[in-house]
């Protein structure tokens, strides 16, 4: 096997036209009031606004279902502590197992409450605790940074499962867009540093590959949620003058990982209609391929986050059934 | 100096070359200057944009119910049909009715209609969802019309069939919503199965069948097309009544079949039609005679005199060979009347 994996990019129209958008995510997107700009790098502060949905306490305590804390934990050698925002269901009678969620926000901007709530529906269902951490962004830190505080807060979380209540043997990372790109990574860094035997990995949209260059990327520039564009700025934010080139981890674009075996069973989903999914198709093919178990969904003429942007549209219901599904299956006593 | 900028000039900044930006741009420079205002673009740009996918029925009914933070749901008894959409996006069938104080709209002209189950009274947006949803869902309906039409016409030619097996029958009653007492009804060139309390279509001629189960449809069916026969235009030429049911027969039933089964046409409607050649007035003044209560009725009918009546009368007893105005006579002049107009179309 080569030291990277290059997928078949094309950027010289051969690529037909974006696949038509689901009638109903096209009928949100049309009007969502908040949809992600076509991003370049001067445009970053503004789009860090604060969340006004974001979660508050006593929202994500759920009428007293969670014991809800923010908890301040080492970070990575000479950087700052990492936040850790752990969510407990208090009825809870022996170890429970564990999401550890890595928001999303195209490695730029987000914290540890966004996404967080869909990550809670599953942990009320499956009486489950959850811990999402917040890192550091880009482009104020770069590569390795995010993904070594994230890798911080997991090592932490899996010392401390006792006194968290958490199973440390069912533990499941998982994130969605660039969250689930720094799952993946942080997967594969416990895998080669013998950090934690996951019970899983769930990599929703996951932006895996800074090359940007597939038949997707291509397709949907100037089109739906996150485009190539966009995607340029994040990575760049990222990696700097790295983006691109040989010299990118596996860490940072797990994409590039040459070896994609003895990871844990994995599911992926994203849409067709987004920049990300031939990357995530071959990410799945080749997890296959390495003789690993995953489940992959492509949502017909989803744009990237349809279901956090019309979750009440048939496909976005179907999107989460799916997810719920799987990890009820995983863990499953 | 980038976080000085207001939303506007963000706006400005993020305006791409794409349709859906410059949509959230008039959304969000609206919802600075009209809130309101904003909510109903917002509205109907979301319908417009189902409508230019071609999207189903559902999608807008979950559109709706999504915008307006409540469950809707569109009735359609033509084509027993109904969708139902709660706030959070979830298709599931309604438990009871509809109740007719929640705001609704109709959806086209035949008998769809769009509620907005509420008991609030409908707001400046949810009275843009109702009706931006509703001129979806018609366009949905109209573009589907025709196939459905062709479906349900095979259906109801099934269910009318006396030679098809009872099971096919059944099934097909099924799929047309007859489940309880159903009847035919015989049009020209045209046969409807319907349920037995729902209104027989008005302004064309029609023979009613008796209520029935569905597995007895052919029967209702029979005695709807010998009912289309005794039926007539209802003018001066050709007088007589538009909607026959076949409940109200009787015996005549057996007169028609007995008529159909001879060889020459009755002497009595060979009368009939020899006196009227040339006397437009004759079957007009005839049939008014057979069906009204009194001559004096006939008269208001016709909009004559009585003795003008009693002198055509005289003349036209004369020609057919009969006292028109004895009860055996005008009994006489009604089958003679009846039997004509189902010999002017013979038995199938």
């Amino acid at each position: 096997m080569t030291t990277t994996h290059s997928p078949s990019g094309t950027g010289d129209g051969r690529v037909g036209p974006p696949p038509p958008m689901d009638a109903e995510l096209a009928a949100a997107l049309a009007t969502f009031t908040a949809v992600m700009p076509q991003l370049t790098a001067e445009l970053i502060p503004l789009v860090r606004r604060p969340d006004p949905a974001a979660p508050t306490d006593v929202d994500l305590a759920r009428g007293g279902t969670f014991a809800v804390e923010e908890r301040a934990v080492p970070g990575p050698e000479g950087a700052p502590e990492v936040r850790l925002l752990i969510c407990r269901p208090t009825a809870a009678t022996a170890p429970v197992p564990a999401l550890y969620y890595v928001h999303g926000g195209g490695m730029i901007l987000g914290d540890n409450r966004l996404g967080v709530s869909e990550a809670l529906d599953w942990a009320q269902d499956l009486g489950l605790a959850v811990v999402s951490v917040e890192y550091r962004l880009a482009p104020e830190t770069r590569h390795p940074g995010p993904v070594e505080d994230c890798h911080a807060g997991l090592v932490w979380t899996l010392a401390h499962a006792a006194e968290l209540g958490i199973d440390p043997d069912r533990v499941v990372v998982a994130g969605l867009s660039a969250g689930g790109g720094l799952a993946a990574a942080l997967a594969l860094m416990a895998r080669d540093r013998g950090t934690a035997a996951l019970a899983g990995q769930m990599l929703l949209s996951p932006m895996l590959d800074d090359r940007n260059d597939t038949p997707s990327a291509f397709q949907m520039e100037g089109h739906g949620v996150w485009d190539r564009i966009s995607n340029a700025t994040g990575w760049s934010a990222l990696l700097g003058e790295d983006r691109g080139t040989a010299a990118v981890s596996p860490y940072a674009a797990p994409a590039r990982a040459a070896d994609l075996s003895g990871l844990p069973p994995t599911f992926i989903d994203v849409g067709s209609a987004e920049t990300f999914r031939d990357e995530d198709v071959t990410y799945a093919s080749r997890l296959w391929a390495a003789g690993g178990r995953a489940e992959l969904h492509v949502w017909p003429g989803g744009f990237h986050g349809f279901d956090t942007i019309a979750p009440q549209a048939q496909i976005s219901q179907e999107a989460r059934a799916a997810r719920l599904r799987w990890l009820r299956r995983l863990l499953a006593p | 100096m980038l976080d000085q900028l207001d939303r506007l000039d963000l706006l400005d900044l993020l305006a791409v070359s794409e349709d859906d930006v410059r949509v959230n741009d008039l959304v969000l420079r609206l919802a600075e200057l009209d809130p309101q205002a904003s909510d109903a673009l917002r509205v109907i740009g979301h319908f417009d944009s189902l409508v230019a996918s071609q999207a189903g029925l559902q999608s807008i009914v979950r559109g709706a119910a999504t915008l307006a933070g409540c469950p809707v749901r569109l009735t359609d008894p033509e084509h027993r049909l109904t969708v139902r959409v709660s706030a959070d996006g979830v298709a599931a069938p309604p438990v009871a009715a509809a109740d007719t104080t929640w705001p609704s709209t109709p959806v086209g002209p035949d008998g769809a209609v769009l509620w907005l189950e509420t008991s609030r009274p409908p707001g400046t947006l949810e009275s843009v969802v109702l009706e931006r949803a509703a001129a979806a869902a018609q366009a949905v309906l109209q573009r589907t019309r025709g196939r459905r039409r062709a479906h349900d016409q095979a259906l109801v030619e099934l269910v009318l069939d006396a030679g098809a097996e009872e099971p096919e029958r059944l099934a097909a009653a099924r799929w047309l919503g007859l489940t309880g007492a159903c009847r035919a009804v015989a049009l020209d060139r045209d046969a409807l199965a319907l349920p037995a309390d729902r209104a027989v279509p008005e302004g064309r001629r029609a023979g009613v069948g008796p209520a029935v189960d569905a597995a007895d449809l052919p029967a209702s069916w029979a005695a709807a097309r010998l009912a289309l026969r005794l039926t007539a235009e209802g003018t001066a030429e050709d007088p007589g009544p538009r909607i026959v049911h076949a409940d109200d027969l009787g015996a005549v039933t057996l007169l028609v079949e007995a008529a159909d089964a001879r060889p020459e046409p009755v002497p009595d409607v060979r009368a009939l039609d020899r006196a009227s050649a040339g006397r437009p007035w004759l079957l007009v003044t005839l049939d008014a005679v057979a069906r009204a209560a009194s001559l004096r009725d006939a008269a208001r009918v016709l909009q004559v005199h009585h003795s003008t009546l009693q002198e055509r009368l005289a003349s036209a007893e004369s020609l057919l060979g009969w006292r028109v105005r004895h009860p055996e006579g005008r009994l006489r002049l009604q089958m003679a009347l009846l039997l004509r107009r189902a010999a002017r179309t013979p038995a199938a």
